[in-house]
């Protein structure tokens, strides 16, 4: 594993490049360099911690078998893989019937959530970050690729364009247009959680 | 700042950098004051944008279980993976590649080649070019003083000596026939000098005007002619007895030179 931690200077495209020659431990390093976003794009937008470790086990399945396609002159690996992960979330959601996934994020079993040093604090986040989730969840497939890419995985217009093969300004106005959803969303299904009341502007902080 | 232009510039940003965007503009704050609709709408994407916050906060160490990295780690082990193609060796290289390798080469060749003539008639052209002028100051210059040197004047014309006239009188009638072809039409007027002057010695004409080049020009025929004594101040006793003579006369009708025959 030694060998692992001195690629972490490696770009994705040479680890990629070397993981394809049979280079195990190049294939290591970039497993564990983007499998923890794949898995986040695929959690947010499935809702299901089964699917996001599907999706994830597929995705870099996917890159053994057809990385060679992969080409450098369009996008970056990480959108090559957000671009695969699109696919195969979508697929393993038309297989499991997955709509009641979608309006029931997982039960967080997650130990980050209940170590917050104020245990009021703590319910209230947990209830905030449940309704928001639940709120992007049901939103339209293309708007919640774009605010799970965009709000939660960070990624810029341009990667978020290269990921999901459209245009700079199909993001921008797919972002607004679901941010203006998710406002409605959360003033109807909790209009006292988190100042979503639509009469009086609250801080959640 | 108007409502329309408000909503113009927060379309494109997210929640995030709608808060930095009201505490760095000015105008957007204090339109927001003044606009209880964009107030409104800006207050509840700030809301969203945190609860956003919290959703990414909630999630961010979320990862895949190890299962899946040695579920993907155990098919890596079982991929067959195809080396590179190496790069072929010289000698295994298609006949049709070494054919285009000989046509490169030659190709090469030949515009070398090419250039080394270029440079060559350059250098040629540019020497011709630069000759001519040196030389025809040399040629028009020396002309005159060929004819000075070996033409007799007109005026010493009288001065001929029995001895010149007697070499003269030897040449054979073939010689005439030769001098006309050395004044043919076609020779440059330099040369029609020199051709004259230089007669006076091979031929035994003598020039009886200074052949300047304006006048000598055009063509010259040899004429022979009979001519009265007197007419070439021969001596008394024989002054009645005519003398045959070739005589040079150009298109203009004057007479460039003379050769007593008999």
């Amino acid at each position: 594993m030694a060998e692992v931690a001195l690629l972490t200077e490696h770009t994705d495209e040479q680890l990629l490049a070397q993981a394809l020659d049979g280079n195990e431990d190049a294939f290591t390093a970039l497993y564990r360099r983007r499998q923890g976003a794949v898995y986040r794009f695929a959690l947010h937008m499935s809702g299901s911690p089964q699917v996001a470790e599907e999706v994830t086990q597929d995705v870099f399945m996917f890159l053994l078998q057809r990385g060679r396609g992969f080409d450098p002159s369009r996008g970056a690996v990480s959108a090559y893989l957000f671009g695969v992960a699109r696919n195969y979330v979508r697929r393993a959601m038309e297989k499991n019937h997955s709509e009641a996934l979608m309006t029931t994020p997982a039960e967080d079993d997650d130990p980050f959530l209940v170590t917050d040093s104020d245990p009021v604090d703590g319910i209230a986040r947990r209830q905030t970050s449940k309704a928001v989730w639940k709120a992007v969840l049901s939103l339209p497939e293309h708007y919640r690729e774009a605010v799970v890419l965009c709000d939660l995985q960070e990624l810029s217009y341009a990667e978020a364009a290269e990921a999901l093969g459209c245009a700079i300004g199909t993001i921008r106005s797919r972002l607004h247009r679901a941010h203006e959803m998710l406002v409605r969303k959360l003033q109807s299904s909790a209009p006292a959680l988190a100042g979503f009341s639509g009469d009086a502007a609250r801080c959640l902080s | 700042m108007t409502c329309r232009e408000f909503i113009e510039a927060a379309e494109s940003l997210n929640p995030l950098q709608l808060r930095l965007m009201e505490t760095a503009n000015q105008q957007i704050s204090t339109h927001t004051r003044e606009c209880a609709a964009c107030g409104k709408w800006l207050e509840s994407q700030k809301l969203l944008g945190s609860a956003l916050q919290v959703l990414r906060a909630h999630t961010a160490q979320r990862a895949a279980g190890p299962k899946v990295e040695l579920a993907v780690l155990e098919a890596f082990r079982t991929q067959g993976f195809e080396p590179v193609a190496a790069v072929a060796p010289d000698r295994a290289a298609p006949a049709a590649w070494k054919l285009s390798r000989f046509f490169e080469v030659g190709a090469y060749a030949a515009v070398a080649a090419a250039l080394i003539v270029g440079i060559f008639l350059g250098a040629r052209m540019w020497h011709d070019r630069q000759a001519p002028p040196s030389q025809v100051p040399v040629q028009s210059a020396a002309a005159p003083q060929q004819i000075n040197s070996g033409v007799t004047t007109l005026a010493d014309n009288s001065k001929i000596s029995g001895n010149v006239t007697t070499k003269m009188a030897r040449k054979s009638a073939n010689s005439a026939t030769a001098n006309r072809a050395a004044v043919g039409p076609n020779r440059p007027q330099t040369a029609n000098e020199q051709s004259i002057a230089t007669t006076v010695d091979r031929q035994g004409f003598v020039a009886l005007m200074f052949c300047d080049p304006l006048i000598c020009s055009g063509e010259e025929q040899v004429i022979r002619m009979e001519l009265p004594g007197s007419a070439i101040g021969a001596g008394e006793g024989n002054g009645s007895q005519p003398v045959i003579a070739d005589v040079v006369v150009g298109d203009d009708g004057l007479v460039r030179a003379m050769r007593i025959v008999n």
